[in-house]
């Protein structure tokens, strides 16, 4: 049974229709990624869950309650924001109790769960700090603390890692995960980061211009995106128009499809190509190569609006082929090509 | 640039060279010659006079004497002055911060052509001069005739016509209207730029709207608030026309009496007293009001 279930889900802005019949589904302690890039919707859908939007449409459902009209403050929903948005004039400690006073709970509780919860984000003795005295990192921990410390049903994060350095960013991601992963919260997080969206999540959403487009685990959505853009967002992917003749896709033969005949358009990971030294239906030149350690990274012209991008594995001592080398590329792998409805029939 | 003029402006005093780099204090340099030339010095002159005796318009006597201060803070009239000058211009700073804030509050929360028309609303009273706004308060308040007993009258609300005008609570009333842009305008700055996510912040973690408005936007603009309560009580402790008209002849605060001293009187002696003793006085009050602010908003200093 899901734990969080958003079900057509309609808002506009004047004309412009910012969540187009959104619906979606969570499981307890489940953790989900909105992913998109910005103006997709993301960050709206994320705060129509918190109350902060008021959808035209639609139910929200948390813990088998409708709370679609429930006034924010009484939602028990913990949202962290994307600054992170700490009180600037309260201490960390004033920062995490602040729920706590609102609630009026006894003082004695309010500083034994205070500390409980600075000691589960291990900022047990920087109660008494400002938030402008600490990392932005220190910063996100005291905003988690300050939601959890509520023990809210949900947790939403709203580009949680923005505002951190790209280093910083990498450990943060995977402390708080195996935070979540502890409290056992469900939780919903909002990025435009692929690979942080791969990292975080259980589950996926990927959103375009108001619309969820595929939900999958991060894997599924690899190897299985619905349609090119999926595709082109998490991961890389060479998008080939071909044509289907009986089950079989005209430009690569090893790969069959359940497809009518007609246009159509193939899939193929970079990782999925390879140099092949028998003549394949793609040949053609060497246009740009980066060699980035564990792999190198090929852009081959084939005389196609797109070059192919090819993915190689590299052995020590291995320099990339020079531009302008004449190579063939065939697929390794047919299995995990996809085939989709050419542009015109999606 | 070529390495000769790269020698030459080394060979430039250190001096010169930091006045054509315009760093530090230089850049203020024309506004500090005209405020000491045009504020300073008349100042240090008018306070002087407290401190030499004057007949007959020439200084007597070859040194400075305490003579003149010790005898007018001797005097229970000046004490009296002192006192009213102080809870009107403080009534009038409060009454002002409770009218100000939820008009500076609307401004923040309105679009468009609201916040235009408010914004118009507040600064179009600067436009005419003190001296006129409190002549249109002895319209409004003046006597049996007066604009507000007229209405108050025929609206039956009052029976007898109230004596407003020639009292502490006409000077109040027309001060605290004057003043009202000076609060208005630093609430309305900080106010109209605050971060709304705090308050998103506060809704999620449970506070409703009233709880949220005293927890965070109010803490929030506490710096604005003192510099709006120091300047409007710096305005109204010193201000002389707003007394002179609406608190009628026999009225006076410490400002007026400073006034009529200098200029009725023609003692310059004692006129010069008193504005040395308004004009500290008020640089105290000032200066707690602003140590009041920064202890009270000392998460500010920790800002980076």
């Amino acid at each position: 049974m899901s734990h969080i279930l958003l079900e057509g889900v309609v808002k506009s802005y004047g004309s412009a229709r910012i969540l187009d019949n959104c619906t979606l589904s969570v499981a307890r302690g489940e953790v989900m990624t909105l992913l998109g890039p910005s103006g997709c919707g993301k960050t709206t859908l994320l705060r129509t869950l918190a109350g902060f939007v008021t959808p035209e449409k639609g139910r929200i459902v948390v813990g088998g309650t409708e709370i679609s009209h429930l006034a924010p403050n009484h939602r028990s929903v913990g949202y962290v924001f994307q600054n992170y948005a700490l009180f600037p004039h309260l201490t960390v400690a004033q920062n995490v109790a602040y729920g706590l006073k609102v609630r009026r709970r006894p003082a004695s509780e309010i500083t034994k769960r205070v500390g409980d919860a600075l000691e589960l984000v291990a900022l047990e003795g920087l109660g008494e700090r400002y938030p402008a005295q600490l990392s932005g990192g220190q910063q996100q921990r005291v905003a988690i603390a300050r939601v959890l410390v509520l023990e809210p049903e949900v947790l939403l994060l709203d580009e949680p890692f923005n505002a951190l350095d790209a280093k910083l960013r990498l450990t943060m991601q995977v402390e708080l995960r195996k935070l979540i992963d502890r409290v056992g919260i469900t939780s919903i997080f909002v990025t435009h980061d692929q690979s942080e969206a791969m990292m975080l999540s259980d589950k996926v959403a990927v959103m375009r211009a108001g619309q969820i487009e595929q939900v999958a685990t991060p894997l599924d959505i690899y190897d299985q995106p619905v349609n090119d853009y999926v595709a082109g967002f998490i991961g890389r992917a060479n998008v080939l128009a071909v044509e289907v003749r009986g089950g079989i896709v005209t430009a690569a033969a090893q790969v069959t499809t359940t497809r009518g005949d007609g246009p159509a358009r193939l899939i193929v990971r970079p990782e999925n190509l390879a140099f092949s030294d028998v003549a394949t239906p793609w040949s053609g030149e060497v246009f740009f190569a980066s060699a980035q350690g564990p792999t190198i990274e090929y852009e081959i012209d084939t005389g196609q609006t797109q070059p192919l991008r090819l993915v190689v594995q590299r052995k020590a001592g291995q320099y990339p082929l020079a531009t302008g080398t004449t190579v063939n590329v065939g697929i390794v792998d047919p299995a995990g090509c996809i085939v989709i409805g050419s542009a015109a029939s999606v | 640039m070529s390495d000769h003029t790269l020698s030459g402006r080394a060979a430039l005093p250190a001096v010169v060279r930091r006045m054509l780099h315009g760093g530090g204090l230089w850049p203020a340099l024309p506004a500090v010659i005209f405020l000491v030339i045009f504020l300073v010095l008349p100042m240090v002159t008018l306070l002087a006079f407290g401190f030499v005796t004057i007949e007959r318009g020439r200084i007597v006597g070859e040194t400075l004497t305490l003579q003149h201060l010790q005898s007018a803070l001797q005097d229970t009239l000046i004490w009296r002055l002192t006192w009213r000058s102080f809870y009107v211009a403080v009534i009038s700073t409060v009454l002002s911060l409770v009218l100000a804030y939820p008009v500076a509050y609307l401004f923040s929360q309105t679009r468009g052509i609201w916040r235009m028309l408010i914004l118009v609303a507040v600064i179009s009273p600067l436009l005419t001069s003190a001296l006129v706004r409190a002549y249109a308060w002895l319209v409004i308040l003046g006597g049996r005739r007066g604009l507000l007993n007229q209405t108050l009258l025929n609206l039956g609300l009052i029976d007898q016509p109230l004596r407003l005008l020639n009292t502490d609570w006409a000077v109040i009333i027309g001060m605290t209207q004057i003043h009202l842009p000076f609060m208005i305008l630093p609430l309305l700055a900080v106010l109209s730029g605050r971060d709304r996510r705090l308050e998103e912040a506060a809704c999620n973690l449970g506070a409703g709207q009233v709880r949220t408005f005293f927890s965070v936007v109010v803490p929030m603009s506490i710096p604005a608030i003192f510099a709006g309560l120091a300047l409007v009580f710096a305005v109204s402790y010193t201000n002389f026309i707003v007394p002179q008209l609406l608190g009628g002849g026999s009225y006076a605060t410490l400002a007026v009496q400073v006034y009529e001293q200098t200029v009725v009187v023609l003692d310059w002696t004692r006129g010069a007293v008193l504005a040395t003793i308004l004009l500290s006085s008020c640089f105290v009050f000032v200066y707690l009001i602003v140590a009041a602010g920064s202890r009270l908003s000392r998460w500010t200093e920790r800002m980076s």
